[in-house]
């Protein structure tokens, strides 16, 4: 009943959360500097300012912003409704959900692989503390971390493009688009290779530093000492008694950084014309696009607040002093 | 240190690609596509011109396009009754030849016989006149269309091959307005009954009349291929098909030239321009084109609502003199462009009607900085200790904001800054978004100087329209705020002169009060920046309208 209660809460926490959220944002871009009218149609000298009064109409600007303009979001979204971009002419549903897919594969595919050698080599590092190998990684490490992405993701574009023929940019090659799915796996891997380890190696930096710093701490533990005393050789040690414990800081930045998965990789998206959610919020930002703005931090904040969620379920699962307090 | 790391992600990078991808290049790709052979060399495979360029078309209808990108498409997929040719003056694409009464009340269009939509279906009278009278009658819903339709009464069918346009006044630059009236398929557009519902359409399986038919179009990977229209009636492109590739960022999009994963760039920023120029088999191309960069003025009128918020020595007009005497304009040519433009003198560039409308007579400022010292010194303003003039209690000091969006402003506001500092006057650089410089400048009138530019249309009308005081209003186009009555008239004057001759000399005219009055100080006329693989294809057509015009791209054919 104790762990029942605790989930509601937390629940109920998030909703109100997301709720704050919305109104925050709402308010936010509304208080931009700059017309939206002027954003969407740029310097397009065929619309005239009695056109762009209509527009304002159009998209409710010449309403107030409270009551009417936020009174009319709130009904939209209550009937499910994100409303249509105006830049991009579209669903804003139908935007996020395209360009959602096109995130997840290549953020998820960039974490996972960063995750798994960031936490093996932070695990040997601070395992084979003061040797070289652990000097080696940790060097390797802070300098992945401390890397401009954009610098980092042009070397790769460069060289890759130069030197292999890797693309240099895009999801699919031209005479690829449209085909299905299945018949284009390869093209896409190639066109994964680049962006993808651009991102392993900037994420993979972070992981490491956290899991040797907390491996090193829990190997210096009483409990640690105890297993030694009892006899049990290294490697049980490390996987039954420190492991565990010192995964509890990684699940933490694992699930944070999942959260914000969502909101793509600006930079990475950038230089390889990778059309993601990142790339999405830029264009939203700097057309002042409210409805797709309004559409794409909904979905960060949603996404940001369950994996919150899913790190404090994880914790109850991994660290039974969650529970009982 | 980076050396070192650069070496390391390397050989990451091989082991990686050695690992995972042995046929790695995109045009070899596995593929089940016949279109795409492992092993090029036979003649079925379609000749392909690859084009990399930076946004994405909003939409394929011509009632509510905002971005230049459909523009780009607009002119491949349909016709419109007469086109700009290379020498930037007017010809016919469907009409063959047109005429205007007496009067200049009714202009008569011959139509080319023969012509076919991309669906088979013959092109006729009858449809041309309903896209007319569709802009005429619906202003509201084919809204980028209505500018070019103001003062039209009707379109009418005289024979199958002849149409008329009625207009309530004599309009002095017909075939420039009928150059941007898209004519499309009407069973596509009839049945919308409500402005809102025609722009919600997008006509993203747009049929057309020209010399290129969408073959397919993908809004969410950003690749656009067309065809080429083997019934068109002019003739028919060399190469089979064209695509369309977006890049987010130029240096990726320039690699990409590099490597021959694209064929052509059709936008090269400045900056890089030298290193295209040095590619192999890459050929870069660099013409005198139709933008405009200026260094605007605070001129609203001091009754302007809300009250203008400016250093009131800039409604000195020796002031204004003396900061034009002080721009080295061929040195920022020189320095900011790296040559690839000329020094600004008038609100319209040369290039218009092949320099029909360009002032040639206009002498300007030469760059003295000892001279313009001395036309301050004579108008009152006094340095001071700190090398900053002064009259009375009103000091040579202000703002120099810059739109942020432009690589090569901080460098021209940095030498602006610098030679202006030699007078006397203190210029503080600044970068300004450009939405907030869009409401700094109309309607707030709260600036000093502002950087900014314009892509000027082929008809001086637009740059003309920029400096009337009825466009500074909220969501007009003027941001000087410049206010003359006798201007004004003559800009309403040149709408309605039918004479080519008669219209010049207005033109010619205002150029000159613009000048004088300086509202604006025209830097610099910019450069069309392009290159494409020479190794490739040839017989692109160089010209103001760029190599990748539709006339342009009918001329290409590959290197064989």
């Amino acid at each position: 009943m104790g762990s029942g209660n605790y989930l509601l809460r937390k629940f109920a926490f998030a909703l109100l959360t997301i709720f704050v959220v919305v109104i925050i944002n709402f308010v936010l871009f509304r208080i931009l500097p700059g017309d939206p009218v002027r954003a969407v149609i740029g310097r397009n000298v065929k619309i005239s300012a009695e056109v762009q009064q209509s527009l304002r109409e159009q998209f409710g600007l010449d309403k107030p912003v409270f009551p009417d303009q936020f009174l009319m979001t709130i009904r939209q979204w209550a009937s499910g409704n994100l409303g249509v971009s105006w830049s991009l002419r579209r669903p804003v549903a139908e935007i996020l959900i395209s360009k959602l897919w096109n995130t997840l594969l290549l953020i998820g595919l960039g974490q996972i692989l960063s995750i798994f050698f960031g936490v093996l080599l932070g695990l040997l590092a601070g395992w084979k503390r003061k040797t070289a190998l652990d000097a080696g990684a940790l060097t390797f490490s802070l300098i992945a971390w401390a890397t401009p992405t954009f610098w980092l993701g042009i070397i790769l574009l460069a060289a890759g493009s130069t030197w292999l023929g890797l693309p240099t940019g895009g999801i699919l090659s031209p005479q690829n688009v449209g085909k299905p799915l299945h018949t284009v796996l390869p093209d896409l891997a190639v066109h994964l290779i680049l962006p993808t380890l651009t991102l392993t190696i900037l994420y993979l930096g972070e992981y490491m530093l956290i899991m040797r710093s907390s491996i090193v701490e829990t190997l210096g533990e009483d409990y640690i000492l105890t297993a030694k005393a009892k006899g049990l050789n290294q490697w049980q040690i490390l996987w039954r008694h420190a492991l565990k414990n010192a995964m509890l800081p990684i699940v933490t930045i694992i699930a944070l950084n999942l959260g914000f998965t969502v909101s793509g990789a600006i930079y990475i998206e950038t230089v390889f014309s990778y059309d993601g959610l990142g790339k999405l919020f830029q264009t939203a930002l700097t057309k002042q696009d409210y409805p797709l703005l309004q559409g794409a931090f909904l979905l960060l904040a949603v996404s940001v607040i369950l994996a919150n969620m899913l790190a404090d379920i994880l914790y109850t699962i991994l660290d039974p002093r969650v529970k009982a307090s | 240190m980076y050396r070192t790391l650069l070496f390391g992600l390397l050989v990451l990078v091989l082991l990686t690609a050695c690992t995972t991808s042995q046929p790695s290049t995109t045009e070899t790709a596995p593929s089940t596509s016949p279109q795409a052979p492992a092993q090029p060399s036979t003649s079925q495979e379609p000749v392909t011109l690859r084009v990399g360029w930076p946004g994405f078309p909003d939409t394929l209808n011509p009632a509510y396009a905002f971005l230049t990108e459909s523009y780009t498409m607009f002119d491949y997929i349909y016709s419109t009754l007469a086109t700009e040719s290379q020498s930037g003056e007017y010809v016919g694409l469907l009409a063959e030849s047109w005429d205007v009464s007496d009067d200049g009340l009714v202009w008569t269009f011959k139509l080319r016989p023969n012509v076919r939509w991309h669906n088979g279906e013959p092109l006729t009278a009858e449809q041309v006149v309903w896209n007319l009278n569709a802009f005429i009658q619906n202003p509201d819903g084919w809204v980028t269309n209505s500018g070019y339709v103001a003062g039209f009464v009707e379109a009418r069918v005289v024979d199958e091959t002849t149409i008329e346009i009625e207009t309530e006044y004599p309009i002095s630059n017909m075939a420039y307005r009928v150059s941007f009236l898209y004519i499309v398929y009407p069973p596509d557009f009839e049945g919308f009954a409500t402005p809102a519902e025609l722009q919600n359409f997008t006509n993203f399986n747009a049929i057309g009349s020209g010399p290129f038919k969408l073959a397919s179009l993908d809004k969410d990977q950003r690749i656009i291929i067309l065809e080429t229209n083997g019934d068109y009636f002019d003739g028919h492109a060399k190469i089979d098909r064209v695509i369309y590739q977006t890049f987010d960022n130029s240096d990726a999009m320039i690699q990409a030239l590099k490597v021959g994963d694209i064929d052509l760039i059709g936008e090269v920023p400045d900056s890089a321009f030298a290193a295209v120029s040095a590619f192999e088999n890459v050929k870069a191309i660099s013409l005198p084109g139709r933008s405009i960069t200026e260094l605007i003025i605070n001129s609203a009128p001091a009754d302007h609502d809300p009250k203008p918020n400016r250093n009131p020595a800039l409604e000195d007009p020796q002031v204004r003199l003396a900061i034009a005497t002080a721009i080295d304009k061929q040195d920022l040519v020189d320095v900011v462009l790296q040559g690839n433009g000329t020094p600004g003198v008038t609100i319209i560039p040369p290039t218009l009607g092949g320099g029909f409308w360009f002032n040639s007579d206009i002498q300007d400022v030469k760059f003295d900085l000892d001279e313009a010292n001395r036309i301050l010194e004579e108008a009152g303003y006094v340095k001071g200790s700190d090398g900053v003039r002064a009259k009375g209690n009103v000091r040579l000091e202000m703002r120099l904001q810059y739109a942020s969006d432009q690589p090569n402003y901080p460098r021209t506001a940095g030498m602006i800054a610098n030679w202006l500092a030699q007078i006397g006057i203190k210029a503080t650089p600044e970068s300004v978004d450009p939405d907030s410089l869009v409401v700094a400048t109309n309607p707030n009138a709260d600036y000093d100087l502002v950087i900014w530019g314009w892509g000027a249309d082929p008809d001086p009308d637009f740059m003309l329209s920029v400096m009337t005081s009825s466009q500074y209003v909220e969501g007009g186009w003027s941001d000087s705020g410049y206010s003359n009555p006798e201007y004004d008239r003559l800009y309403l004057e040149q709408q309605k002169a039918i004479e080519p001759e008669e219209r010049q000399k207005i033109v010619w005219k205002m150029q000159e009060m613009v000048f004088n009055d300086r509202p604006y100080i025209v830097l610099w006329y910019g450069n069309i920046l392009q290159a494409y693989r020479s190794d490739h294809f040839t017989g692109f057509i160089e010209s103001l309208l760029g190599i990748d015009s539709f006339q342009s791209l009918m001329n290409v054919e590959p290197v064989r």
